[in-house]
């Protein structure tokens, strides 16, 4: 049992890990304000539609290596496949994600509770469904009391989406940049004069630096008896966040096309090496029931498709191509799919530890290796145009610890013809079947290798050593 | 109390905005607010005592 290094700002509700499940250790707050959710109609109806963390209270016995740990309460809470971060999301994740913080909290008000909080880290997904796991961020309404949690709203939800929907600017490295999201004064910067013609700038971004400024060296204290004195209350909070869920739910982006979005229909397949390809997934994915399998490279998705239909339970299907991430999870969700959860990753650059001590937010490796990693279509990316030596490319392989599926395009491939031409004629010349096929063999036991029927690439299908 | 309480800064600046996107008289409460600065600039009215609403068991 040990403290989840990301669960310490909140001294009221402390999060545990342990081999069988995640515990939250209250305060005597914190254990007040569960029990007044635990009896409110939106902790049935959340926890009904799937949108809240399922929850139980356990007694402190049943919960192996506490100690002497202090709490008033523990609960335990449901563990989601796979841990992931807003800077891994797209933008249509970003957005669910703010659309659910804000139904929830509309949803609490009525109940007289209020969110805390509005980090996106407090959501997570079940496939392409946007699951809220805090539930220690619920806690009572004080009378008078502003939405405390708007600021973080802004910083780490709506200024992100704004950069991308009104500027085009990809928000993920900007949160991977800070975990607090965008300051008020930043965002006000990025903004293009122009845009404070649009919806919410003028007074979520370009007010809100200018009072932020003017207001620095007041004490939020005075300032929140000032406006209890006001008259403020619940009922303003309440319209608050219903403006707040129709200005992001009218952000808008469209991926437009990259190189990546049409890949799935001209990458260069015939419809044979297609359909021969497909078959191999499937055998080997079906091979055993797997918890979680890596998709490399996913694209459209289809070999996550496979994957999961195959029996594996959770599947991550991860490109370093936002625009095409974004038509992916869109496409998941009019599926009403559980099993595969989309991610903007590049495996070059993949998410690094960070915040408090380099382990508040987990490297991406660190949570959860795959049992099975699909490597389709990206050897010659990583080897060709990234640089990345072959032996490398094997030995990476290899230390994500599952069973591999992977594909070599050979120097034939009219891809990799594309990809050497940007090179200089004496580059890659190490790029061969054989060198790749001698390390894949020395690090892994092949079990099956096929070539596809169009001769230019080879499957292989191996187990690690 | 509920300054003491919330572990996250709402941040002066961000709950005054909160009540222009509410369509309320937000000047009131900047001039009070500012008034308050003045008189204390002045020392006619004096500072805030830093725990005034702190528990009585704040200081153990």
């Amino acid at each position: 049992m040990a403290l989840d290094p990301g669960s310490f700002r909140d001294p009221d509700s402390r999060v545990y890990l342990a081999d069988d499940g995640v515990y939250r250790l209250l305060s005597e707050r914190g254990r007040d304000d569960w029990l007044a959710l635990r009896d409110a109609p939106v902790f049935a109806a959340a926890t009904a539609g799937g949108t809240l963390v399922a929850t139980e209270a356990v007694e402190r016995s049943a919960v192996p290596g506490l100690d002497g740990e202090p709490a008033a309460a523990i609960l335990r809470h449901e563990r989601v496949p796979f841990v992931s971060y807003p800077y891994e999301w797209t933008f249509g994740m970003l957005r669910d994600a703010a659309l659910l913080q804000l139904d929830l909290l509309a949803r609490a008000l009525e109940d007289g509770l209020i969110l805390k909080d509005s980090s996106p880290y407090n959501v997570q997904w079940r496939g392409a469904a946007p699951v809220f796991i805090d539930v220690g961020s619920f806690e009572r309404l004080r009378p008078g009391e502003p939405w405390v949690g708007y600021r973080q709203f802004c910083m780490l939800f709506l200024y992100p989406l704004m950069l991308t929907a009104y500027r085009g600017v990809p928000f993920q490295p900007w949160l991977r940049g800070s975990l607090e999201g965008i300051a008020p004064a930043d965002a006000a910067r990025l903004l293009a004069r122009r845009d404070r013609l649009r919806r919410g700038v003028m007074t979520n971004v370009v007010l809100h630096a200018k009072l932020e400024r003017r207001y620095a060296a007041v004490q939020g204290r005075e300032v929140k008896r000032e406006l209890r004195g006001a008259g403020f209350g619940a009922e303003l909070v309440k319209a608050n966040v219903r403006k707040m869920r129709k200005l992001v739910e009218r952000l808008r982006w469209e991926p437009g096309d990259t190189a990546w979005t049409a890949y799935g229909e001209d990458d260069g397949y015939a419809a044979a090496d297609r359909d021969a390809k497909a078959a191999f997934v499937r055998a080997a994915a079906a091979r055993r029931p797997r918890r979680l399998a890596w998709d490399l490279g996913a694209n459209d998705g289809d070999y996550a498709r496979i994957a999961a239909d195959a029996g594996c339970e959770t599947v991550l299907a991860m490109d370093a191509d936002h625009p095409t991430v974004e038509l992916l999870h869109r496409a998941l969700k009019r599926d009403g799919e559980r099993r595969i959860v989309p991610l903007v990753v590049d495996v070059c650059d993949p998410s690094p530890g960070l915040g408090w001590r380099g382990r508040e937010r987990a490297p991406l490796l660190d949570r959860g290796r795959p049992d099975l990693v699909l490597c389709l279509a990206l050897v010659h990316h990583l080897a060709i145009t990234r640089n990345v030596p072959l032996a490398d490319v094997v030995a990476w392989l290899h230390a994500l610890g599952g069973e591999l599926v992977v594909e070599f395009p050979g120097r034939e491939d009219p891809m990799v013809q594309r990809l050497l031409a940007a090179k200089n004629d004496d580059a890659h010349t190490d790029y061969e079947l054989d060198a790749f096929e001698r390390a894949l063999g020395e690090a892994f036991e092949i079990r099956r290798r096929e070539a596809l029927p169009s001769g230019a690439r080879v499957l292989f299908e191996a187990t690690p050593r | 109390m509920a300054a003491i309480f919330a572990y996250l800064d709402a941040g002066s600046g961000s709950m005054i905005v909160q009540l222009v996107l509410g369509g309320f008289a937000a000047v009131a409460v900047s001039i009070k607010l500012w008034w308050r600065r003045l008189l204390r600039f002045l020392r006619i009215r004096p500072a805030e005592p830093a725990e005034q609403e702190a528990s009585p068991t704040a200081g153990d």
